[in-house]
């Protein structure tokens, strides 16, 4: 009895199927943008942190790019384009020279509402193979308010009062919901519902500094600088901002 | 009653098979180190307790007191860590109790490998176990397949690279205890920072022969949370609500005392072994 | 195909104020995209301690009867009502003896001890891990909305009236931006001598 132990042929550990390997083209590099509209400026805010997985590559690396050259100063178009950064830095650079291109093939300047239907179809383009990003684009329209547009990845956009993207989209908007456009506010004295009213300037920078910090404590990939580029009749004014390192 | 239920199994597997795999439980994404130092050892772990992305706590703890005078720090599944230390923490002390004896770090150990071993892996708990006991300064780390480490210095969880960085540059073999504290807290540190997992403050634990351990909680607050702009307390009346109602607190019946006498035993002690 | 947790929905909040703290949830009960009941409360009372599970609404409501059962049997023998953090320790050991075929909900519980005056809340993972929070917890579909709403809004010692509108507030605007939660909104705000529930008006799509 003891000299029929059970011995392993040798093919037992070898797969019984082929393994596949592949390569994976995407990767998210973190980080998370935030635009408002207000009644004569634009403003785009975004950490500054890029990570991969649990380590952060860089504490540092501004992701708003400013579309210059397209006019005069309050003609200027931040652009935002947040989740997979060799996508997104791969389309802003393409935007940026159609941008350009634009401007000495019509003899005017490129407006945000052309621009946006530009990065739709430059976004369709790679209907197939998609840029791996949630774009973002700011600037000030014909009558000097506010615009902001907003994109999925393959393209889809539309017109917004404010709009959160990357990783901690989902919980900035509901305050943006709730302080920006007052929903689920109620007027105390009479009970009518509270209306949104356009926010000046150093109020919608308080917003944007809470909401970052807010979120900075609760989401890992948010911290190190905060970034926000504001579009105004005097152009872009770009401010940065500690926030957690942890 | 007591120990693992397993009547869910079934329903459980039939979900995934449909599909409906079980959610990811909090891990700790943490950093936890341990080191020796001239009469004594020292533990460190960092606050931060992660579902995936988000933070979950930002101020957990993660040091677990096994017995007055050995303490462990734990990463991996939360759960399980905090289950596994305060079911061999109750063991040691009935044990303890058995022997007439103070536990030893190495029995802490045993039990605690045992125990993972037996579960092979599926208890996720890393632990860092150190302590001192008659036998002097112990430093143990586990794993949750229920291997053991011994070492002068030990580092686990997500940030323990980071950490290791730091005590392999700064450990040396004669250290006084200010200066093991003062390496933890900079290996944690070093966690806190540079890896996502890890954050908030450093927890600390000091274990010296023939002293009682002493527990540093929040040993290190590099990360208070800034002022916040504004204020956004709302006007009373912001929410509309559509009815209301309003209970008592449930209080406690209070028992009516009638008659109350004392009566002495008569002065006859229990007897206790001694 | 979603996880068990998301098949239902739900959206659960917790917070402390000033002696006081307050507890809300949500009123959906859906399966999948479908809306069953606008009419399905995700909050416990046993004796002084409230309870709020969200997540499968099976396991929602089995665990329902599993604690009361347990806390009468725990009143039974004790003679006496059982106080938060004792219940939060119910709580995490029944969650923990199925570590290996879970319940799938988040539970977070909140009350006051009736002997300290102090106001207690914690919330729970799945396997039972206590998270004890001085501030606020969160569970449910809308808990990544509900984090960014509370962490904004929360600020210490609110008054009832106050902490009643912050909490209101952050489970409405967040519930609004989460698809399986919503059809309803019910508050619960204990002090330590009364309870006061209220019924929110919301959006109801």
């Amino acid at each position: 009895m003891y000299a029929e132990h059970f011995s392993e042929p040798a093919t037992s550990h070898v797969a019984s199927a082929p393994i596949e390997h592949q390569f994976y083209p995407y990767a998210s590099n973190g980080g998370t943008i935030l635009a408002i509209a207000g009644a004569d400026y634009a403003l785009l805010a975004g950490d500054t942190r890029h990570i991969t997985g649990y380590s952060i590559n860089t504490r540092f690396r501004p992701s708003i790019h400013t579309l210059e050259n397209l006019g005069g100063p309050e003609r200027a178009i931040v652009v935002a384009a947040n989740g997979f950064s060799a996508d997104g830095d791969a389309l802003v650079r393409r935007l940026a020279q159609r941008a350009e291109w634009y401007t000495y093939n019509h003899n005017k300047p490129l407006s945000v509402s052309a621009c946006a239907r530009l990065v739709q179809t430059m976004l369709y383009g790679k209907r197939t193979f998609p840029y791996y990003v949630h774009t973002i684009v700011a600037g000030l329209d014909e009558s000097g308010r506010g615009e902001v547009y907003s994109f999925d990845p393959v393209g889809s956009y539309e017109r917004e009062q404010c709009r959160a993207g990357g990783s901690a989209a989902s919980l900035l908007m509901p305050f943006l919901d709730n302080q920006v456009n007052k929903k689920n506010q109620y007027d105390a004295a009479t009970g009518l519902p509270q209306v949104a009213t356009d926010l000046p300037l150093e109020e919608t920078l308080k917003l944007v500094k809470d909401a970052f910090s807010s979120v900075t404590e609760r989401h890992i990939h948010v911290g190190d600088y905060l970034e926000i580029k504001i579009v105004t009749k005097e152009g872009v004014k770009v401010e940065y901002f500690p926030l957690k390192r942890d | 009653m007591g120990g693992f239920s397993f009547d869910n199994y079934q329903r459980n597997k039939f979900l995934t098979a449909k599909g409906y795999p079980v959610p990811t439980a909090t891990a700790t994404g943490t950093t936890i180190v341990g080191c020796r130092f001239d009469g004594g050892v020292v533990i460190a772990a960092d606050t931060r307790a992660t579902e995936g992305e988000i933070v979950a706590d930002k101020n957990c703890e993660k040091l677990h007191r096994m017995s007055p005078n050995i303490w462990c720090a734990g990463a991996g599944t939360a759960a399980d860590c905090e289950m596994v230390t305060q079911l061999i923490s109750s063991n040691l002390e009935l044990h303890a109790m058995s022997t007439g004896r103070a536990p030893r770090v190495v029995t802490c150990l045993t039990m605690l490998k045992q125990h993972l071993f037996k579960y092979q892996g599926h208890v996720g708990a890393y632990l860092i176990v150190a302590g001192c006991d008659p036998t002097g300064p112990k430093l143990f780390s586990i794993h949750a397949h229920g291997s053991t480490d011994v070492g002068y210095y030990l580092s686990l969880g997500s940030g323990s690279m980071a950490a290791m960085a730091t005590l392999e540059s700064k450990w040396k073999s004669s250290m006084t205890k200010q200066e093991a504290m003062d390496l933890c807290a900079e290996a944690i540190e070093a966690g806190i920072w540079n890896d996502l997992g890890s954050g908030s403050n450093v927890d600390m634990c000091v274990m010296e022969v023939n002293k009682p351990a002493v527990l540093h909680r929040n040993y290190r607050t590099p990360n208070e949370r800034s002022i916040k702009q504004k204020s956004y307390v709302f006007p009373r009346g912001t929410t509309a609500y559509l009815n209301e109602k309003v209970k008592p607190m449930i209080k406690p019946v209070a028992y009516d005392i009638f008659e109350e006498t004392v009566t002495s035993t008569g002065g006859e002690q229990m007897e206790i072994d001694g | 195909m979603s996880d068990p947790s998301s098949i239902n929905g739900g959206a659960i909040v917790a917070m402390v104020g000033k002696d006081c703290v307050a507890i809300a949830c949500d009123m959906r009960l859906g399966m999948q995209a479908l809306t069953v009941s606008n009419d399905f409360p995700k909050i416990y009372q046993y004796n002084n301690t409230f309870i709020g599970l969200a997540g499968l609404a099976t396991d929602v409501l089995t665990l329902s009867e599993v604690f009361r059962y347990k806390v009468n049997m725990y009143n039974l023998r004790e003679e006496r009502d059982i106080e938060p953090e004792t219940f939060a320790n119910l709580v995490s050991s029944t969650l923990y003896e199925k570590r290996f075929g879970p319940y799938f909900v988040g539970p977070i519980v909140a009350g006051i001890n009736s002997k300290t005056g102090k106001p207690y809340i914690c919330g729970f993972d799945l396997i039972g891990c206590i998270n004890f929070a001085k501030d606020f917890v969160v569970g449910g579909t809308t808990s990544h909305q509900l984090f960014g709403m509370c962490e904004s809004l929360w600020e210490p010692d609110l008054e009832p009236e106050d902490l009643f509108e912050t909490i209101s507030q952050a489970l409405m605007n967040a519930q609004d931006r989460d698809a399986m939660s919503g059809a309803g909104g019910l508050v619960y705000i204990i002090t330590k001598d009364k309870i006061v529930k209220r019924l929110l008006k919301t959006r109801q799509d």
